[in-house]
């Protein structure tokens, strides 16, 4: 299980447990959005909080959707 | 019929090898004018959380493998005359954005640090106040978090500045404070060819800084560098 303090990249970085949690981070919180609403039925919030949790990964998206979660 | 999109590319004539995309769908190229776009047919069915996520990336990277595209968030399917009618607004700026990315790559710092200098609290929980206070309260936290954040983030660009010289093409810093921790994140915009050199540089930068966890990951397709109507939006300021 990759940790901090490690430069992990390429192939050895593919092989990590934590690759499967950055690589969610980088397709559902990053790249370009052209539709209006991005369908992703499943995929929702909750998968990509569960994700965050472990990895401490996009942070500002946590804080965000709890932010709009108490203002609801 | 719509389409589900993984990236934008250029100069590419075909996929090195087969791939089959969200939903098990065979990938295709849709060349519009000298872009290509990286799609496969949607026939809009619920995605599947890890299935489709991965195959989405796999896609992605595949072609970055060949070049270096503009990768979209997952979840998207779009008509081709929606496509089309996108390109057509948005030609001149996705042009730029893969001139930007072209032959680079972009590594991602993740860092922990304590909550030193942090501001501090400005509303004690304890002590009951009305709506209106507690509305004014929050947005005076919320101002002097900003400030506080930005001279982190500042701090952080000019150590980086320091550290990776101009290895660094492009930047992204986003601090969060929590409770008790700093959580930054900084995406670096690379030279694929100064990749190994990235990494050696900050290797030795993290040994500087015993006071903050780091983790390093890459090379990434440019997911942080992707976004055009962020980069429209900042032009016309």
């Amino acid at each position: 299980m990759a940790d901090f303090d490690q430069i992990i990249v390429g192939e050895e970085w593919e092989s990590t447990d934590l690759s499967l949690l950055e690589t969610l981070d980088h397709v559902l919180n990053r790249g370009l959005v052209i539709a209006g609403e991005i369908t992703i039925s499943v995929a929702d919030i909750d998968l990509i909080f569960v994700g965050l949790n472990v990895l401490v990964s996009s942070v500002e998206t946590a804080h965000e959707v709890l932010r709009k979660r108490e203002i609801e | 019929m719509k389409f589900y999109l993984y990236c934008f590319a250029e100069g590419l004539d075909r996929l090195n090898k087969p791939q089959r995309g969200v939903s098990g769908a065979p990938v295709q190229l849709l060349k519009i004018d000298d872009l290509v776009a990286i799609i496969s047919a949607s026939r809009g069915e619920a995605f599947r959380p890890n299935r489709d996520t991965l195959a989405h990336a796999a896609v992605v990277r595949s072609v970055f493998k060949q070049t270096t595209p503009i990768p979209f968030r997952f979840g998207q399917a779009v008509t081709e005359q929606y496509l089309r009618n996108y390109i057509s607004i948005h030609r001149q700026a996705i042009k730029a954005r893969l001139a930007h990315v072209r032959g680079r790559a972009e590594m991602n710092v993740r860092m922990i640090g304590t909550r030193e200098n942090a501001p501090p609290p400005v509303f004690n929980p304890e002590k009951p106040v009305g709506p209106g206070t507690r509305f004014l309260l929050d947005k005076r936290r919320d101002f002097r978090g900003d400030e506080w954040r930005a001279a982190q983030i500042a701090e952080l660009s000019a150590w980086f500045s320091q550290k990776l010289g101009k290895l660094t093409r492009d930047e992204h810093i986003n601090v969060v404070p929590s409770e008790r921790v700093v959580i930054a994140r900084a995406d670096h915009l690379i030279d694929r060819a100064n990749i190994l050199e990235y990494r050696t540089r900050m290797a030795q930068a993290i040994e500087e800084r015993p006071d903050i966890r780091f983790m390093v990951s890459g090379p990434w397709p440019p997911y942080s560098f992707a976004n055009i109507e962020l980069e429209l939006g900042r032009s016309s300021e």
